[in-house]
């Protein structure tokens, strides 16, 4: 008799979720191209998959250390996509920034606001940037998150619980390409280095 | 009870700044008015990666990958996971500005 999906293991199960979840955003990326609407499809898909709670068991996945911590769940060679279960403590805050590369978030549970912010000078004096708020998404149970690649967020998880959620990059976070800072107290702005090596994009 | 406190240096702008022993050189120094680098406050991303020059600090948690123990044994800390044990000469590493 053939198996059905409850007859496997959570870790299968998971495991099998998260190649279709590959599998559905390169078909829609492939059709598509990275653009806003399939940015949003690839973020229900997302949704979707964080509402299977039960397939991403806290018990399979460590607590942070540090306040915050990524667990890998699929990563492709070269430059594929990293698929992420991250975990941010209540309290955690990460100042205005951008990836460089898209990225899109959905829960499973807690919640972690992001906020949205916009850069408001020309760019030409190094090390000196404006940038201003122009919205917030809280992502919750049931929401998500996507921002192009130079879309610049800030987060902050809130409440009294974990913010668990998966996170979906179009790099792996270990071939990153450069993140930069953003501190509009003092008008600045920091890169930090590319993972991506000598001479990559 | 009053908090120790502990005078820190900041190599880059020749700045001494109070750091309570509780307080992170990161939080005291943006407290402070001082534009230190840095990026999650929380020791995952090394945005704020400095050379400690002087003095002692005690760590909070942080991830290898944002200080390798090597960078940790060559003097290297995160001003976002460093609270001061003694008064502190510290320099932030910078990642370049643009």
């Amino acid at each position: 008799m053939p198996l059905d999906a409850t007859d496997l293991s959570v870790e299968a199960r998971r495991k099998a979720a998260c190649k279709t979840l590959l599998r559905q955003v390169h078909a829609i990326l492939g059709k598509e191209g990275v653009t806003p609407s399939a940015l949003h499809a690839i973020k229900l898909k997302l949704v979707a998959l964080g509402k299977r709670s039960e397939i991403f068991p806290p018990a399979d996945f460590a607590m942070p250390e540090a306040e915050g911590r990524s667990h890998i769940l699929e990563v492709e060679d070269n430059d594929g996509l990293g698929l992420y279960l991250t975990i941010g403590l209540p309290g955690k805050e990460a100042a205005p920034h951008d990836h460089g590369i898209w990225c899109v978030n959905a829960a499973i549970s807690g919640q972690e606001r992001h906020v949205l912010w916009r850069r408001t000078d020309d760019g030409s004096k190094p090390g000196h940037a404006t940038i201003e708020k122009i919205g917030e998404v809280m992502v919750e149970p049931g929401n998500g998150f996507a921002m192009a690649d130079h879309d610049i967020h800030s987060t902050e998880v809130v409440g009294d619980q974990p913010a668990i959620g998966l996170a979906l990059y179009g790099y792996a976070l270990a071939r990153f390409p450069s993140v930069v800072w953003y501190h509009p107290a003092f008008a600045s702005v920091r890169p930090l280095p590319s993972r991506r090596g000598p001479g990559a994009a | 009870m009053s908090a120790t406190l502990f005078q820190v240096r900041i190599g880059n702008t020749g700045t001494t700044i109070s750091c309570a022993a509780e307080q992170t050189i990161l939080s005291a120094s943006i407290a402070a008015g001082l534009d230190y680098p840095y990026g999650c406050a929380s020791g995952n991303c090394g945005a704020c990666i400095s050379q400690l020059e002087s003095g002692q600090v005690a760590m909070l948690p942080r991830n290898d990958t944002s200080l390798s123990p090597a960078q940790a044994a060559a003097g290297q800390t995160l001003a976002c996971r460093a609270q001061p044990r003694s008064d502190v000469a510290i320099t932030w590493l910078g990642r370049g500005r643009r």
